[in-house]
């Protein structure tokens, strides 16, 4: 087990490098001079001085490998420099200012979507073709097409200006998140019912099932021990990539509620050409990729003792 | 049992519920929304939001509401014979809201700080000059007594009472803020003369100001200001409609169609401004098929302004028929519009030698074909860039548009490289004299397109002589020629003049603007 997890995390480094270099070179190779935009966004048309002085401080005259080297040894370091536009935040700081409220915005997504997921999709298998099914499956479909910010807008619309329940913006009390977070959850729970509900509907067919009945072991036990564990393998291997996508999707959903997260501090970053921002923010989403993979790998391991004769990962 | 726990588990959640609704009552305290952080508010940097800067700082005159100069810091002034030096005379009740008090050596320590990092102010023509007296080894800026400062150019210029007026960069600093004697490289805290402090910044959520306590001019009516921070444009005026914020302010935040709503609801106030800046189309006169002036006369009678104002604005823009709006300084001067005329615009294109042949006009067998470039995230320009091509085909002009992102236009506009593009004028108080004076400057899109005509050289000698006039008829008469040159010539095609908005609820009174159009006058406002 130590010697998987120590080849996992040697390749998972190489991985990164991989995924730090392509960060670099692409937003490098956006044509525009950034100097002058740090410039332009304060409301001043900037004069040639003013923008080479910018991009002698910012480094930006030095050559491309020379500016990789150069942030990537400063970065091993865990300084990742200071944003264009603020130069007086450094990247570090930001990216700790924003992780909590989106680490705070995905957990309480990541609990909706545990806490409706599966006991919908354990009873619509259940229940298949009954009335609650078939709503169940207008539910994943109209959930699946539409798009989060027309959700979000519904439920502020609906929520903060007619019934005056929940605070339409910000992120100063729990209340501020519920109404994010059943935006940025919805789209995954309508993912995690089909995808529990189908191998449930498969695993009903293994003979396992046809012996604990043939025992005499009561439905509801069969169901939530037996099937529920044994259907959740799929789901584990997808939830190692939701987890993240919780954390990366929440971009557009913090700006509709005005969070202050690392979504808004990209976007914002993206649009001031804040270079350092956009590369760190690149690099902390791959390297949490890579991560959560290698633990849910990890975690089969753990559930499914059958892998660890094989000694190959899934 | 299942009912039960639903029940407590509403019960749990509704209680989480209610102190948002206790938020809305608010005693005297103002909230409005902001797309963004108030981020570093040095006064001597570009770097913060305008509003804020505007709160905590003063300077030495301030611009009233017609742009007059009023006393502010500075109870009188008075300008040499040859209009270099400026000798200001300054309140003795003036302290910094930390007790430093403000003297004729902080106005010399705040204007050396700019002094100090000179090409980042090198977009102001006053921070050049007094750059340059620096050079020849003498004090730009001398302290006479105590309450007496003195501040010498290299050159006479006029528009530098109207820089001080504006919030940045000469605006002052309490000098125990300064950073090794400067403020290039960050400031220790950001504490002004200003009517109100800043008490509490949540980056990216809510920045808190409250009155200053020991302001020493008229006390503000509001005790407390927040600025909510909510980038999105849908979401701010949701929050305008919950109540969470009562007022959305400013050009960028506020789109026609919203401001269009809000107008209709009687909760709401809307206010629109006077014209603060013009959008215009300039005309690259270096271009082969844009060289002839009756081509750009041409183009000009061939826009209809009313319409675009109309129907693109919705009424929010008023048709423009000179570069400049009569209410700018120096620019309420007599000139003939072009009117929208397309019979006139006809026979100046035939005059031209364009024939129409077939749907087409050609010269020399060559087709009479323009492009007209626009940054393609402003919705606004592509809809006019579209209008006027529908138009201008039908008179036989074979328009082409190119919609790129923003920076590449600007760049196309720096090089040059364009028959036809938006621009938009530099806005109150920063028009005419900034506007004009960046025409000298290779690198705007003006310079260029100027080339074309004879009279580019008069023009700029006659703007340096504007800027530099000690004389206010002199002066006018120098912005007259130049402004009547550039209209004849039809360099630009003015389209609209943009007016300021702003939406409020029942509680503000007293919304108002500002000459400038980046401040909002919170100072002025009241709560009811």
């Amino acid at each position: 087990m130590t010697q998987y997890i120590i080849q996992r995390l040697l390749s998972a480094c190489v991985t990164l490098w991989f995924v730090s270099f392509i960060a670099f070179a692409l937003v490098n190779s956006i044509p525009v001079d950034p100097a002058e935009v740090a410039l332009r966004l304060n409301d001043t048309a900037p004069s040639p001085e003013a923008i080479e002085e910018i991009r002698e401080e910012f480094g930006l005259n030095d050559p491309f490998l020379v500016r990789y080297g150069n942030w990537l040894l400063a970065s091993l370091q865990g300084d990742f420099g200071v944003s264009f536009t603020n130069t007086h935040r450094s990247v570090a700081d930001e990216l700790l200012r924003s992780f909590p409220y989106t680490l705070q915005l995905a957990s309480l997504s990541l609990l909706l979507l545990l806490a409706i997921s599966i006991p919908v999709g354990v009873l619509s298998a259940v229940y298949k073709d009954h009335w609650l099914d078939k709503s169940v499956r207008v539910f994943i479909f109209a959930s699946t097409a539409m798009p989060n910010f027309w959700l979000a807008f519904i439920l502020l619309w609906f929520f903060s200006i007619k019934l005056y329940w929940l605070p339409s913006s910000g992120a100063t009390t729990w209340s501020h998140f519920i109404l994010p977070s059943i935006t940025l959850s919805m789209a995954f729970i309508a993912t995690y019912i089909r995808l529990i509900r189908n191998s449930m509907l498969d695993s009903m067919k293994d003979h396992y099932v046809a012996y604990a009945r043939a025992r005499g072991i009561p439905e509801y036990r069969i169901i939530w021990k037996h099937l529920l564990k044994n259907s959740l393998q799929s789901s584990l291997t997808a939830l190692g990539i939701s987890l993240v996508r919780l954390v990366a999707g929440t971009v557009v959903i913090e700006s509709i509620f005005a969070i202050p997260g690392l979504g808004r501090l990209a976007l914002g970053a993206i649009f001031n050409r804040d270079y350092p921002i956009i590369q760190a923010y690149v690099l902390v989403m791959g390297s949490l990729f890579v991560l959560s993979n290698l633990f849910i790998d990890i975690l089969h391991r753990v559930v499914d003792p059958r892998l660890k004769l094989t000694g190959k990962p899934v | 049992m299942w009912s039960k726990k639903l029940i407590t588990a509403a019960a749990i959640a509704s209680t989480a519920v209610l102190p948002v609704q206790g938020a809305f009552a608010k005693d005297n305290t103002l909230v409005f929304a902001n797309y963004r952080d108030i981020r570093d508010v040095n006064p001597h940097l570009y770097g913060g939001e305008i509003f804020a800067q505007n709160l905590l700082y003063e300077g030495l005159i301030h611009l009233g509401d017609k742009g007059q100069f009023e006393p502010w810091l500075a109870t009188s002034w008075s300008t040499s014979e040859d209009g270099k030096t400026y000798t200001f005379k300054l309140r003795d009740d003036v302290t910094f809201s930390d007790g430093t008090p403000f003297t004729a050596q902080v106005v010399k320590a705040n204007f050396d700080a700019l002094l100090d990092n000179v090409n980042r102010h090198s977009w102001l023509e006053s921070i050049r000059l007094m750059a340059e007296v620096e050079k020849s080894g003498k004090d730009a800026i001398r302290v006479i007594d105590d309450h007496t400062v003195e501040i010498e150019f290299a050159d006479s210029y006029y528009p530098f009472l109207v820089e001080l007026g504006v919030t940045r960069p000469f605006r002052f600093l309490s000098p125990k803020c300064f950073k090794e004697g400067t403020t290039k490289n960050g400031t220790q805290c950001m504490v002004g003369t200003g009517s109100y402090v800043l008490t509490n910044n949540v980056v990216d959520q809510a920045a808190t100001f409250e009155r200053n306590k020991q302001y020493w001019g008229e006390k503000p009516q509001i005790d407390k200001i927040v600025a909510k921070v909510i980038p999105d444009n849908q979401s701010r005026l949701l929050a305008l409609r919950s109540g969470e914020i009562d007022m959305v302010y400013g050009l960028q935040l506020i789109n026609a169609q919203a401001f269009k709503q809000f107008e209709k609801d009687p909760r709401f106030g809307t206010q629109l401004s006077e014209p603060v800046s013009t959008r215009m189309l300039i005309v690259n006169s270096t271009r082969e098929n844009l060289n002839d002036t009756r081509v750009r006369q041409a183009l000009s009678h061939l826009t209809n302004k009313a319409i675009i104002a109309e129907r693109i604005m919705l009424g929010l823009e008023k048709p423009a028929d000179t570069l400049l709006s009569k209410n700018v300084p120096y620019a309420n001067i007599d000139l003939k519009p072009y009117q929208y005329d397309i019979a006139q615009a006809e026979k100046l294109l035939d005059q031209a030698g364009w024939k129409k042949k077939g749907t087409v006009r050609e010269r020399d067998g060559k087709p009479l074909e323009i492009t007209l470039s626009y940054d393609s995230d402003k919705i606004v320009e592509r809809t006019i860039a579209q209008y006027l091509q529908s138009e201008w085909t039908k008179v036989g002009i074979v328009m082409k548009l190119v919609g790129e992102e923003a920076q590449a236009n600007r760049d196309r506009l720096k090089q040059g490289n364009f028959d036809l593009s938006f621009n938009i004028s530099w806005g109150t108080p920063y028009d005419p004299q900034s506007f004009l004076g960046s025409m000298r400057k290779p690198v705007y899109g003006d310079y260029i397109a100027q080339q074309g005509i004879p009279e580019k050289a008069q023009i700029d000698e006659n703007i340096q002589k504007a800027l530099s006039s000690t004389n206010e008829a002199d002066r006018q008469k120098h912005y007259s020629y130049v402004l009547k040159t550039l209209h004849d010539q039809a360099i630009y095609i003015p389209i609209t003049y943009e007016q300021n908005r702003a939406i409020f609820n029942q509680k503000v009174n007293q919304v108002g603007f500002n000459p400038s159009q980046f401040e909002i006058p919170l100072q002025k406002m009241s709560i009811k």
